[in-house]
């Protein structure tokens, strides 16, 4: 962990609608410079985590600090921190260049030039459109220009890849790196996409149950999934047996399936592979697969509720 | 400057800015103008007839010198031009909040630089902004309109000054001034429909409605309407003092002022203005945005 203050800290945040509690006493840190993901499945309270940081909502207890300000006063933070959210959210009856001015007004002494930002994100084209005529992919463009113009220390993006195609995508995860590793932006990242959170985030938290119920860094969170070896032989039944006997292996499904799922701790497949021919089995299949987040979400969200 | 201040100005730029670029706030200052320029024209054809056929039939007399005198058209101008205008204002003003909560564009503005109620105060006064381009071109509209199709003077019949100059200039300005002090409270009712609404529709449909109805039924309310601010504006059921000022400076010598009404319009508007602003500043801190 950063020994750093934290850019923005949520500590114990619970939130009500009518009979029921979303947030269940959530606690976040994001560190300046780190890219946090925000990752759970639909309804679990992602976007409205990143309102009630935003001071959009109100929450019913707990304690919120963006760059040292409540949430109701990030104002007085005066442009460091801007958010992007799921559907673009600037004035239709402006065009992007009215829509950019709009703010440069916003912000107290913005770094960048408005023809500079529209050059970046590839909206130059679009400069004189009106926001409701440009398709969802440039609406997203422009809100990401006009969230980039003040240089903000933190941006929070709300489902960033929604709408875009795979070269949108690709442009919004250089961005990002981008402006990370140059001008040091922090981000948290709320979004369904894993494999896109999985390459560019340096944090990962998981919202399950209106808590978090898994956060630290990237690495040492992968690193606490074991590993998974996928194995087929020519018998299944006695190669189930055999691994049963090792130590540090277990099976994850039962052998009556044609692929054999074994959680390995300490063995490789190489050594799992010389015991099984030993044994006189013929290996046709023998794979060490990576731990993925979506593998470790999957297992925290498919655990029966407490 | 105090933190607040500041939030408060980028807002306000920020509007005037949005203002400039949008249909909505042209109309608001432009229709009302060019509404009773159409209605200027289509008098004084109509006159220009009824003048023919008279001109023919040999009649005439008083009602052709009240219809040569250019004031009274001012003055049905202001008022037809303040009628439309306090309907376009109610109508702008109840959009202008809920627009932006339904497109999203005001969360940049309140996690960037304003609180919630800089950000009302802000609509607010751009909304006044607006209401004073628009008055000020009605004003000009209406006189330069009226003075190029009719003739401004006393009213005069049979050598006899009904009514001088300089008296119907004081009663247009009185008139001018009392049609004028509920606008404010119009818009700040325009505001606070706006930011307690659930969505722009909803918003311009009650803010119109509840207008329109309140004009409709103000007449069953008895006593109780001289508490309401809408009572002293012109609108299509017109009971404002401007109305009786489009008579007496015609020369009309039978209108009766009340001299409680013309008070009560010089009271009301200004605590309605202030409820309401306190009451959409108070509505916008509990609403999720």
């Amino acid at each position: 962990m950063s020994s750093e203050p934290p850019a923005l800290s949520v500590t114990g945040l619970y939130k009500k609608y009518g009979q029921f509690e979303v947030l269940k006493g959530l606690d976040l840190v994001l560190y300046p410079g780190a890219i946090h993901g925000l990752v759970g499945l639909n309804g679990s309270g992602k976007t409205t985590t990143l309102e009630c940081i935003l001071g959009l909502q109100d929450f019913d207890r707990g304690e919120i600090r963006v760059l040292g300000h409540g949430p109701r006063k990030l104002h007085a933070a005066q442009g460091k921190i801007v958010a992007i959210f799921d559907t673009p959210s600037l004035n239709p009856n402006l065009t992007v260049r009215q829509s950019l001015r709009q703010a440069l007004l916003l912000s107290d002494g913005a770094a960048r030039k408005p023809a500079e930002v529209e050059a970046q994100l590839g909206i130059t084209k679009f400069s004189d459109f009106k926001i409701k005529n440009l398709s969802l992919g440039n609406k997203r463009r422009a809100s990401i220009a006009h969230a980039l113009l003040a240089n903000p220390e933190i941006i929070l993006l709300d489902e960033p890849f929604n709408g875009l195609d795979a070269g949108g995508v690709d442009e919004v995860l250089a961005l990002i790196k981008d402006l990370n590793q140059k001008q040091g932006t922090s981000f948290l990242l709320s979004s369904h996409q894993l494999p896109y959170l999985e390459e560019i985030c340096s944090h990962i938290a998981i919202l399950h149950d209106g808590q978090i119920a898994a956060s630290d860094e990237k690495s040492r969170l992968l690193g606490s999934v074991q590993s998974t070896i996928r194995i087929q032989t020519n018998d299944n039944h006695r190669a189930a047996k055999i691994i049963g006997q090792q130590a540090g292996l277990s099976l994850q499904t039962n052998t009556s399936t044609d692929i054999l799922l074994v959680n390995s701790e300490k063995i490789g497949p190489a050594d799992i592979n010389r015991q099984l021919v030993e044994q006189g089995l013929a290996v046709s299949e023998i794979v060490a697969e990576r731990a993925s987040l979506d593998s470790l979400f999957r297992r925290i969200t498919q655990k029966p509720n407490p | 400057m105090n933190l607040a201040v500041k939030g408060f100005i980028k807002a306000l730029r920020s509007e005037l800015l949005i203002a400039r670029h949008t249909l909505g706030a042209w109309l608001v200052v432009l229709l009302p103008s060019v509404f009773i320029s159409l209605q200027f024209l289509v008098v004084k054809m109509s006159e220009t007839g009824a003048a023919a056929r008279d001109s023919l039939l040999g009649q005439g007399g008083f009602d052709a010198i009240i219809a040569n005198n250019a004031y009274g058209h001012f003055v049905d101008g202001l008022s037809m031009g303040l009628t439309l205008l306090g309907l376009l204002l109610v109508a702008q003003a109840a959009y202008s909040f809920s627009v932006d909560r339904d497109s999203g564009a005001l969360r940049h503005l309140l996690i960037r630089c304003s609180s919630r109620r800089a950000v009302v105060l802000a609509k607010l006064l751009q909304l006044h902004l607006l209401a004073l381009l628009a008055i000020l071109l009605l004003i000009a509209t209406s006189y330069l309109v009226s003075d190029s199709l009719w003739d401004f003077g006393p009213v005069v019949e049979d050598g006899f000054e009904l009514i001088g100059e300089e008296e119907i200039a004081s009663e247009i300005k009185l008139g001018l001034e009392l049609a004028l002090l509920p606008l404010p409270a119009a818009i700040a009712f325009g505001v606070l429909v706006s930011v307690a609404a659930n969505s722009a529709t909803q918003a311009v449909v009650s803010a119109l409605g509840l207008s329109l109805v309140l004009d409709v039924f103000k007449g069953m309310l008895g006593e109780y309407a001289f508490y309401l601010y809408a009572t002293f504006q012109p609108s299509l059921l017109d009971q404002s003092y401007l109305q009786d000022v489009g008579r007496l400076v015609r020369g009309y010598s039978d209108v009766l002022v009340d001299e409680r009404f013309l008070e009560l319009n010089q009271w009301v508007p200004l605590p309605a203005l202030l409820i309401l602003v306190v009451a959409s500043l108070f509505v916008v801190q509990k609403r999720k945005v």
